[in-house]
């Protein structure tokens, strides 16, 4: 059984945190889509930003195991709430509330299962430096995934509005209960004002690749 | 002399038509481009405005109007802190967008 969970949960460790890649929401009226895609996990997110504080959006999450033998989807409307933001003069600092409700059926059990899905992620950043950590909640009846995620980062340079700039960042995280492994992805994150681009190689020699996008 | 104490006084007089009717706020919170393109975008969809520049080092946001039409500055700020951001100062501007990311441009490289 532990042969199988642990592949299975490093899969699923690694397709939950789209919210912990940076701000998960948009600005008030608009819409964003957000990504996290490897070999044995999809994930798409989409929210609306009812106000400026406030976004909520279904997500949806499809989980192999390395051995492709077991598979998970969730599919919840997740909550974004902006519960505290420090504008400085040349930094920013966030307090965020990221939960959800929703389905999880899987093909080692029968039916489906309510998830629920409470999440804090607290993040500081500059124009140079960024730093975050994320702890989510992923809880249905005989089912704990609570996961909990850190991220340090550096662009190679200041650029301006309309210039992309490339930023060198390194992701650690573990899920609770499944594995006793931790994933660590050193990625490559690219901004620029319409996008949000990252990609990388984790310690499972697996290719992630995220994404925003904002409407 | 004449001609040109003449020639002066009209130039003079016409500068102020020539510069730009601008809207500058200085803003603090605005690190990561993608983040700020909300700013850029609402603003952008004004009937007055003519151009956005968001300057992240900087820290503002210039508006530079369309010519005859008047800035909402109100609007501004609100589309500004609905963008997540803090304004500090909102000032008119005689810049106009090209001539101020310019002079940003050269000022960081």
């Amino acid at each position: 059984m532990r042969r199988v969970i642990g592949p299975f949960s490093a899969a699923f460790a690694c397709c939950i945190s789209v919210g912990a890649i940076a701000a998960p929401m948009g600005f008030k009226g608009s819409w964003m889509a957000m990504g996290d895609f490897s070999p044995n996990w999809r994930e798409g997110f989409v929210n609306y930003a009812l106000t400026a504080k406030e976004a909520v959006g279904p997500s949806v999450v499809y989980m192999r195991s390395d051995d492709k033998t077991k598979t998970r989807e969730l599919a919840e409307v997740a909550y974004t709430r902006l519960i505290k933001r420090w504008n400085l003069p040349h930094a920013q600092g966030n307090v965020w509330f990221i939960g959800g409700v929703g389905t999880l059926s899987g093909n080692d059990f029968s039916g489906t299962r309510t998830m629920v899905t409470p999440g804090v992620q607290v993040d500081y950043e500059t124009t140079r430096f960024y730093i975050s950590a994320f702890g989510r909640l992923y809880r249905a009846e005989g089912i704990n995934h609570d996961y909990a995620a850190a991220r340090l980062g550096f662009s190679f340079f200041e650029a301006h509005y309309d210039e992309v700039q490339p930023w060198a960042v390194l992701e650690v995280r573990r899920m609770r209960g499944l594995s006793d492994t931790t994933e660590v992805t050193p990625m490559l994150r690219l901004i620029h004002n319409r996008y949000f681009v990252e990609a990388g190689v984790n310690n499972f020699k697996q290719i992630r690749f995220n994404f925003m996008y904002t409407f | 002399m004449r001609n040109f104490i003449a020639t002066l006084v009209i130039a003079m007089t016409a500068l102020p038509a020539l510069a730009a009717n601008s809207v500058k706020a200085t803003v603090n919170g605005m690190v990561c481009a993608f983040c700020a393109q909300g700013i850029e975008k609402t603003i952008s969809r004004m009937d007055a405005t003519k151009a956005v520049f968001v300057d992240l080092k900087g820290r503002f946001v210039l508006v530079e109007a369309k010519d005859g039409a008047a800035l909402d500055q109100k609007a501004i700020t609100a589309a500004i802190v609905d963008a997540g951001y803090d304004v500090l100062k909102v000032e008119i501007s005689t810049m106009t967008v090209d001539q101020i990311k310019a002079a940003s441009k050269s000022a960081i490289k």
